[in-house]
């Protein structure tokens, strides 16, 4: 409870745009109190979903939206102290799509016999003879409508043999089968390319078309934007606000709401005056591969010119698998096996950071997507930040970590935060720990790689910020942000879109978002216009 | 977790005895008594004699010894040989050196534990000391494996790469961060492996691989005095039940203490998840609902 | 599907380099006698004649790589030798232990299977309560038994004080079948281990597959109790099972040796320990390379299952 001054504003009943046509609510959620040793959860949370709407429940990570949502399945986390009520349509099965749709599909069993599984429970009335045939007439016509054409090919296969967006659809499909009346959708898009953003999205909005109440849980708002009828924005287990969709966006009454859903063109702009002058790193003739399956090898990126000046933060955007990671990670001499030339001040560095020395290594510092995964579990943050100026720059051990501190508080880490270990920070905290353990080498470029995906906007935002702020004050540092997300480009001032490992389109961030010259740039941005545009309206 | 503790406070207590056994009972046995006829009950023996006439309380006392070192030293031996085979093949980035470390290995997994260790009884004869050494050369395989995956884990972790953006040395990030997170495995691991290695060294020696043929050892004595079960059962029972109680306690033992920590070895079998119960029921009230809706009761 | 036939071709691969390699294994650990092989083969009896004639009967005037290939293109005819005690050929003594020892292994692996999934399963069904408890705890204290030490105690117990049953199969020969009951005690103890293991793994992969957010999904769309069991929770625990399976094989043949000598049952383990102790290296390496080649195969098989039932369980190929 950080912020008491901000008095709650009232709750508001969702009003359907027209009263007299609301169809009645599917599933209610009323005054549900969870609590797990002693720790609140949710309190007090209000939740109605009706036929054909989608009700959004927005917030940071731990504001309660999963619990919620895991309520109207009737599941708690264990040990759970529950009040309240949730009530649920009598016929009206609720049907669960979780963020990872594999976790609920068993993995030794075939997408046919994880479907007729569900598909029997409806026509297990039927004789015998007649069930077999239309089981299977029911698990093809749910695969149609959950969007999936060639049935042969998917129910003969295993859960892992699919893609993520065909496990997602398997998922739906079960659902379908079931005949659920609430569909609930933890985080679909979190971590997701804007092209497949713009996919679950119309899964999700043809799901309400068809007279289902989808309960969204999510921090994207893009995809609360397009779908959302209805908002209900929870903060710490609480219900800040509620109401329908375009209310709260074009009027939030409350602060943490606008603070929420502000635009990202409240975020800080970067400098837009174009950096002259020699470029720092330069890439020449970049063909990179990778292993293709214990034989022979594929190539992934090819990259003939690409040159990055001091001060200039290049963004690379591109879909998961076009390349933009691999880029980074040959920058950063983390992937060796790649051909062409990589020059510091015309330098060439070797391929690999073995090969690398100190300083060179400390010139192109690397932070990684997963902050968590990125620390060392057992040591505090602290010590782990300090390292690098005492191995990359020869520092003191005590000066180290004293200036270690110094970055940290800088980057905004509590100098509490900073003497614990990884398992007790956030993911946005730690992923500051891993700038400033980067930063304290002193580097000349640093290589952002999805920094703030699977971040939630207000966290990704003040990340964001920070690499503003830095581009700023370090007038020598040239930062590449490698990302997939539109909304991360803020910082950017040139912007290298990177499709099946060819660099499709470069140019100025203004101009390449304003007026793209290749078609993928097009789609990419089409999407955002799409999933932008608000629904209802 | 009374489960646990029971059984961590039943292996301890089965394990007690055979342990004190085999290390303080070479000091207790005191020297050899004249020899009686074989097989004999009472007479000065209170748990007769075996098949040579010695006394088996004797026999007994100095039996364990042999059994217990020779497993320690086996379980010594083959983690010294695969610990270095297997975190050089999880560092590694040559393909070919892990394949040249860790295919040979593959096809000495392929032999019988057993019937390597007779195939070298055939031509050799080994003492204790080379019945050590074979049972960890075929124990070295399966834990150089092991070592290898719990090493590959940790050192695919984006961690490692970080530490090599730090300029850390390869000492530094072998023992203190890939060698650290697979520790807990590679204790898991130990304590099962133990169990395994007193299987073989004590069956090993039941089948007189390694041992001379009246040597003072649990598995010799209840070879040799099985021909006197009938007149004179107590000189098999006491040494197979020994070695009952000392491996079924060493596996109870390691299995509880391993229970505790949670990150267990995957392929032993045991409970790994505990479900938590319930504090109470959830909410009255949500619960007569969801169950009136016409639908499951939340269990 | 490239995927899983890939896997097939290099398992295979593998599969045919450890034969060759387990041949090559057991003929250089014979070749590796100290000094004059035959003199150390002649043992306690270094008699000239007897020492000539192992040396005639080893060809061992010839070099190493001769009398390999020799042997193993003897082994590709199904020519495994001749004894250097008896002179007669080693499939006799294959063919005369054959039988003895098939009747008990095959007993055992009938049972082996419904008894270890179904107190795996019974387990994993009352899980945290006394039948789980007991089961479980018995299971690991069992698991870790030498075979020759639980035999005796048995023997003590079942045979000597309650007489319910012959203690050993003395008097029987080869046909063991003649009357069932020597069988039941060298059965149970051969059982005794890979039971053990196996409902442990059935168990647990069953207990971790009822946490899973499947069989949470599974419930909560309303499946029955009996088909969240058996269709989802059960699948999940076949793979690791299926390898266990193929593990058990190694101590099946451990077992089988323990067994024939504590029961005196006249089949291939009897033979391989009493070729061991007169070290008649034609017979040790004909069993060998049967065992040996048994092993590879049914591993091969049990990795090809396991492959089957979960292709993501990433055997190891």
């Amino acid at each position: 409870m950080k912020n008491r001054e901000w008095a709650e504003a009232k709750d508001e009943e969702p009003v359907p745009d027209d009263p007299a046509s609301a169809p009645a609510p599917v599933a209610e959620v009323r005054d549900l109190r969870v609590e797990v040793g002693g720790t609140v959860l949710v309190d007090g949370v209000n939740l109605t979903a009706r036929p054909g709407r989608v009700t959004a429940l927005v917030g940071t990570s731990g504001s309660g939206k999963t619990t919620t949502g895991l309520a109207l399945l009737g599941t708690y986390p264990p040990g759970a102290r529950v009040s309240g009520e949730v009530r649920i349509a009598a016929d009206g099965p609720v049907g669960y799509v979780p963020q990872h749709p594999a976790s609920v599909l068993n993995p030794a069993r075939r997408v046919s016999a994880l479907l007729t599984d569900i598909a029997r429970l409806r026509l297990g009335r039927l004789p015998r003879a007649r069930r077999r045939a239309a089981v299977a007439r029911e698990v093809r016509r749910a695969l149609a409508e959950a969007q999936l054409p060639d049935a042969d090919t998917v129910l003969r296969r295993f859960p892992h043999q699919l893609s993520g967006g065909q496990q997602q659809r398997v998922v739906l499909a079960q659902a379908l089968l079931l005949g659920a009346r609430v569909v609930v959708a933890d985080e679909p898009t979190t971590g997701q390319d804007a092209l497949t953003k713009a996919r679950v999205t119309e899964r999700l909005a043809a799901l309400a078309a068809r007279g289902i109440a989808v309960v969204l849980l999510s921090h994207d708002l893009d995809v609360v934007r397009a779908l959302a009828d209805d908002l209900v924005v929870l903060r710490e287990g609480r219900v800040v606000e509620s109401g329908p969709a375009h209310r709260l966006w074009s009027a939030p009454r409350h602060p943490w709401t606008r603070a929420l859903l502000a635009d990202r063109a409240a975020s800080d702009a970067p400098d837009p005056a174009p950096k002259t002058g020699p470029a720092a790193l330069r890439v020449r003739g970049l063909t990179a591969r990778h292993r293709d399956g214990g034989r022979g090898t594929a190539e992934v990126l090819r990259v003939p010119e690409l040159d990055l000046r001091a001060g200039e933060c290049l963004a690379v955007l591109g879909r998961s698998g076009s390349g933009k990671t691999t880029l980074g990670r040959c920058l950063a001499g983390l992937h060796r096996d790649h051909s062409g030339q990589i020059l510091l001040d015309g330098v060439p560095l070797p391929r690999s950071l073995r090969d690398r020395d100190r300083s060179a290594l400390a010139a192109v510092q690397y932070v990684f997507q997963d902050a968590r995964a990125a620390f060392d579990e057992h040591r505090p943050v602290l010590g782990q930040v300090a390292r690098t100026a005492v191995r990359l720059r020869g520092v003191p051990a005590d000066t180290a970590a004293r200036e270690a501190l110094d970055t940290l508080t800088g980057l905004g880490l509590a100098e509490t935060l900073a003497h614990r270990r990884p398992g007790q920070l956030s993911g946005g905290e730690l992923q500051r720990a891993a700038l400033a353990r980067a930063l304290l080498a002193r580097p000349r470029v640093l290589v952002c790689d999805e920094i703030t995906s699977g971040l939630d906007p207000v966290t990704r935002r003040g990340i964001l910020g920070v690499l503003s702020t830095l581009l700023r004050e370090r007038d020598d540092l040239a930062l590449v942000l490698i990302t997939h997300d539109l909304e991360s480009l803020a910082p950017a001032h040139r912007i290298a879109v990177l499709d099946a490992g060819e660099v499709v389109e470069e140019g100025p961030a203004e101009r390449v978002l304003r007026a793209p010259r290749h078609p993928f740039t097009s789609a990419l941005l089409r999407t955002r216009d799409r999933l932008g545009a608000p629904s209802g309206s | 977790m009374r489960g646990r503790r029971g059984r961590f406070a039943l292996g301890a207590a089965l394990v007690a005895v055979p342990l004190a056994l085999a290390l303080l009972g070479p000091l207790l046995a005191g020297e050899p008594g004249p020899r009686s006829p074989s097989f004999t009950v009472g007479g000065g023996h209170p748990l007769g004699s075996d098949f040579v006439g010695r006394d088996v309380v004797r026999q007994v006392l100095l039996g364990g010894r042999p059994v217990v070192l020779t497993a320690l030293a086996a379980t010594a031996l083959a983690y010294l040989v695969a610990l270095p085979v297997g975190l050089a093949a999880a560092l590694t980035h040559r393909r070919g050196l892990e394949e040249l470390l860790m295919r040979p290995l593959d096809v000495l997994l392929a032999v019988p534990s057993l019937l390597l260790i007779l195939l070298v009884a055939t031509v050799f004869s080994p003492g204790a000391v080379g019945l050590a050494a074979l049972v960890a050369l075929v124990n070295v395989p399966d834990a150089a494996r092991l070592v290898r995956a719990a090493g590959a884990e940790a050192a695919a972790r984006p961690a490692v790469e970080a530490l090599r953006m730090q300029g850390e040395s390869w000492a530094r990030i072998a023992f203190g961060y890939v060698g650290r997170s697979a520790l807990r495995t590679l204790v898991a691991d130990a304590g099962t492996r133990l169990t395994g290695v007193l299987y073989l060294v004590a069956t090993a020696a039941f089948l007189g691989v390694g041992v001379a043929p009246d040597a003072a050892d649990w598995a010799v004595m209840v070879d040799r005095n099985r021909t006197g079960l009938f007149v004179q059962p107590w000189a098999v029972v006491v040494p197979a039940v020994l070695i009952v109680a000392l491996t079924t306690g060493t596996n109870l033992l390691f299995d509880a203490a391993l229970d505790s920590g949670g990150a267990r070895d995957r392929d032993r079998p045991g409970p790994r998840r505990r479900r938590l119960r319930r504090t109470g029921p959830p909410g009255g009230r949500t619960a007569r609902k969801r169950a009136t809706a016409g639908r499951e009761t939340p269990a | 599907m490239s995927g899983v036939r890939r896997f097939v071709a290099r398992r295979l691969l593998l599969g045919a380099a450890q034969t060759v390699a387990v041949v090559l294994l057991i003929f250089a650990l014979t070749e590796a006698l100290p000094g004059d092989a035959a003199v150390a083969l002649a043992g306690d009896q270094p008699d000239p004649a007897r020492i000539e004639a192992i040396r005639a009967a080893l060809r061992l005037d010839r070099p190493a790589h001769e009398r390999f290939a020799d042997w193993a293109l003897g082994l590709l005819h199904g020519d495994l030798g001749t004894s250097l005690t008896s002179g007669r050929p080693v499939a006799r003594y294959l063919a005369d232990g054959f039988g003895p020892t098939l009747v008990p292994a095959a007993l055992t692996v009938a049972l082996l299977v419904p008894a270890g999934f179904g107190l795996g399963i019974l387990a994993a069904r009352h899980e945290g309560r006394t039948a789980d408890r007991l089961i479980s705890s018995v299971t690991l204290a069992v698991y870790a038994v030498p075979e020759f030490a639980l035999g005796v105690l048995l023997v003590t117990v079942l045979a000597l004080r309650l007489g319910w049953l012959p203690p050993t199969a003395v008097g029987h020969g080869t046909d063991l079948l003649a009357d069932p009951s020597v069988l039941v005690l060298p059965v149970l103890v051969l059982l005794s281990r890979p039971v053990c293991s196996l409902a442990r793994l059935v168990r647990a992969g069953m207990i971790d597959a009822l946490a899973s957010p499947y069989v949470a999904q599974a419930r909560r769309y309303g499946l029955s109790g009996a088909r969240v069991r058996y269709a989802h929770a059960l699948p999940a625990a076949l793979a690791p099972a299926a390898q266990q399976l193929a593990r058990t094989v190694d101590w099946l043949l451990s077992g089988v040796i323990v067994v024939e000598a504590l029961f005196v049952i006249p089949g291939l383990g009897t033979v391989l320990l009493d070729a061991v102790a007169e070290r008649d290296v034609p017979v040790v390496q004909g069993l060998a390379v049967v065992f040996g080649v048994l092993t590879v195969v049914l591993n091969l098989g049990a990795d090809l299952v396991a492959h089957r039932l979960a292709p993501r369980a990433g055997v190891a190929a």
